[in-house]
């Protein structure tokens, strides 16, 4: 198992999908529907990346963009959105009429309990068992007979329905702050976050911000990904533009709407990916370019107001036993008296 | 003097009236979360209101785009994540009501919301099941809402569990005693499940819906019963609610694309 201990992990999405990414393995998204890692996923696009096989509990654009550069040959999947009625064709449907990729589909619950199998270590893992009438269930996808089965449960006899456990290649994750290390904090829908990051061999995490470790050590309850799973930390202010992430920003809904628009037919699409994905170097271009397509007020609009946590206070006297005067508390003595007790019990040993 | 609301405002209405006080309720977002808001700011003050995505608590104050959407409340009660939601909440059986907008519907209550036509050569792939098996399958009950889907006598796709087969084969397969859909409230009128055969029968008509009219939507001979109820019109104090909080919900998603797309297009072309 791979440990990432370095204390300095921070590069830039290029560096980090450059590096750490390679064609034809598995990744989860370890955000859903909330605080989504566009940027990473734009930069997984622009690299060319292919034959990716991808974890979707619940998506919104990042799967049709994804379909739409061809990265994809596999995909597990709970929910996408769709827009539009019957007689819009979407990428989605598309790349499987095509044969593009392969599809295994799964619930939310069953999808999260491979993660979370995955990132305790576990084979299988319980689900709820009603839902083995459901062809989600019945019918088989890529993934054939290593997804669902029964057995019985050596308490009570009863046959119960068991999920495998599963551990992707490496995760996709955006989060408020991180410091360089790679601690990273989120809050807000936490969802899938924690089993999916914990699940996959690697994390490459962007964050709107990096702060010093002082930070994250004064509110470790709301870091969700420790430093030793995380390969790379990518500081991405707009990063996850347009979904949205509290304390930054709102989802962009009309940004959404044009691409939605965009995917109604190939040629569309095609000149919303080269406008937004290959034509931009990078978020920070992304951005620039929105500020002049839409202007810098229509931007503005989505920006977050302040609603700040009550502190929780992670003080204590922050002192030895031994107070300011050089006596224990507990023992009612100074060091010389210590080490002279020590002495009169036997307990030193006494070199050359 | 008459009150002009849309057919949707009309369902929100209707559908808010199946929450009671004091319930512990599993919101999605759109309609199912309007009629929520709504009953907790009529009838049902002390229900309390979560989100798949582990968001307990919430107050909303504006119709969420997604489940995992935390700018529609400021703050929530407790935030957990969604295997927690599933096993700690669903499975522990401490939801009491879940709302579920349906695709495809048949005559036991059971859902398709993954493909229409058959699977391996499909015409469309739906949203796919998400969280729906488990909440429709464990929540006490399910109230169910259809403004754009059908009835089919065999689904193409069976994903969500309502009565299976009817009788008790729900229970038989595993899920809670007592537990399923209760209702199923249309765009033309309100269907209600038999306490034994577990079919679907219609149970009341809203304001210039007909038996006939609704017969022809449905594919298999439909009970109805002796004495339809009249769905009630919505309230000034009801549309006020639902338009405050929700105007996406009042025109519904078509008409909303529409009217986003018009803001975009005028937006690029002051700034082309």
């Amino acid at each position: 198992m791979q440990k990432f201990m370095e204390p300095d992990k921070r590069m830039t999405a290029k560096e980090a999908i450059g590096q750490f990414v390679n064609d034809g393995e598995s990744f989860v998204f370890a955000n859903c529907l909330y605080s989504m890692p566009l940027a990473l996923t734009h930069e997984l696009i622009r690299q060319g990346k292919k034959n990716l096989m991808a974890f979707q509990q619940g998506g919104i654009e990042e799967i049709d963009q994804l379909l739409l550069a061809g990265a994809l040959d596999r995909l597990a999947l709970a929910y996408n959105f769709r827009a539009g009625g019957p007689r819009i064709t979407t990428p989605l449907d598309r790349a499987l009429k095509e044969k593009q990729i392969v599809v295994e589909e799964l619930t939310n619950h069953t999808l999260l309990s491979m993660m979370k199998a995955g990132a305790m270590g576990y084979p299988f893992i319980p689900v709820l068992s009603g839902i083995r009438v459901s062809d989600v269930v019945k019918r088989r996808g890529f993934m054939g007979d290593q997804r669902f089965a029964e057995v019985t449960d050596p308490f009570t006899g009863e046959s119960i329905l068991v999920i495998k456990g599963y551990n992707p290649d490496f995760a996709l994750m955006h989060v408020q702050r991180a410091d360089k290390a790679g601690n990273g904090q989120l809050w807000g829908a936490m969802i899938n976050s924690k089993w999916a990051c914990l699940a996959a061999e690697k994390v490459i995490l962007s964050c709107e911000k990096i702060v010093d470790t002082d930070v994250i050590m004064s509110s470790p309850h709301l870091t969700i990904v420790p430093a030793h799973k995380v390969c790379a930390v990518v500081e991405c202010p707009w990063g996850a533009h347009p979904s949205e992430i509290l304390g930054h920003y709102d989802y962009d809904f009309p940004f959404r709407a044009l691409f939605f628009g965009s995917c109604a037919n190939p040629e569309g699409a095609g000149a919303w990916m080269d406008e937004w994905i290959y034509n931009v170097a990078d978020r920070r271009e992304y951005i620039e370019h929105y500020i002049s397509r839409f202007g810098q007020d229509t931007l503005d609009a989505f920006k977050a107001k302040s609603f700040k946590s009550v502190e929780a206070d992670y003080g204590s006297t922050f002192s030895t036993d031994w107070n300011e005067n050089g006596y224990s508390r507990n023992m009612g003595m100074n060091m010389d008296e210590f080490v002279a007790m020590l002495d009169e019990k036997g307990a030193l040993i006494h070199g050359n | 003097m008459g009150t002009n609301y849309t057919v949707n405002e009309l369902i929100v209405s209707r559908a808010a009236k199946e929450l009671k006080d004091y319930e512990l309720v599993v919101i999605g977002q759109g309609i199912a979360m309007a009629a929520g808001v709504l009953a907790r700011k009529t009838h049902a003050p002390n229900s309390v209101i979560l989100t798949e995505a582990g968001m307990f608590g919430i107050d909303p104050f504006k119709v969420p785009l997604h489940i995992a959407d935390p700018t529609c409340s400021k703050g929530f009660t407790y935030s957990c994540d969604m295997i927690d939601i599933f096993t700690t909440v669903v499975n522990r059986g401490y939801v009491d009501a879940t709302f579920l907008g349906v695709g495809q519907i048949d005559r036991y209550g059971n859902m398709n919301s993954s493909y229409l036509g058959d699977p391996d050569d499909f015409t469309i792939r739906m949203t796919g099941a998400g969280g729906a098996p488990e909440f429709v399958g464990y929540a006490n009950r399910a109230i169910l809402t259809m403004s754009g889907g059908t009835f089919v006598d065999k689904l193409d796709y069976f994903t969500s569990p309502g009565y299976v087969n009817g009788g008790n084969s729900r229970y038989e397969a595993g899920m809670p005693e007592g537990s399923g859909p209760t209702v199923l409230i249309t765009t033309k009128g309100v269907f209600k499940f038999d306490p034994d055969t577990k079919e679907m029968y219609l149970a009341g008509l809203h304001p210039g819906a007909s038996v006939e009219d609704i017969r022809k939507d449905v594919p298999w001979d439909l009970n109805v019963a002796d004495e339809l109820d009249a769905t009630p019109v919505p309230t000034e104090e009801e549309l006020h609610i639902i338009r405050t909080f929700s105007p996406e919900v009042s025109m519904g998603r078509k008409l909303q694309l529409e009217v986003v797309m018009n803001k975009v297009f005028a937006l690029l072309s002051k700034n082309a």
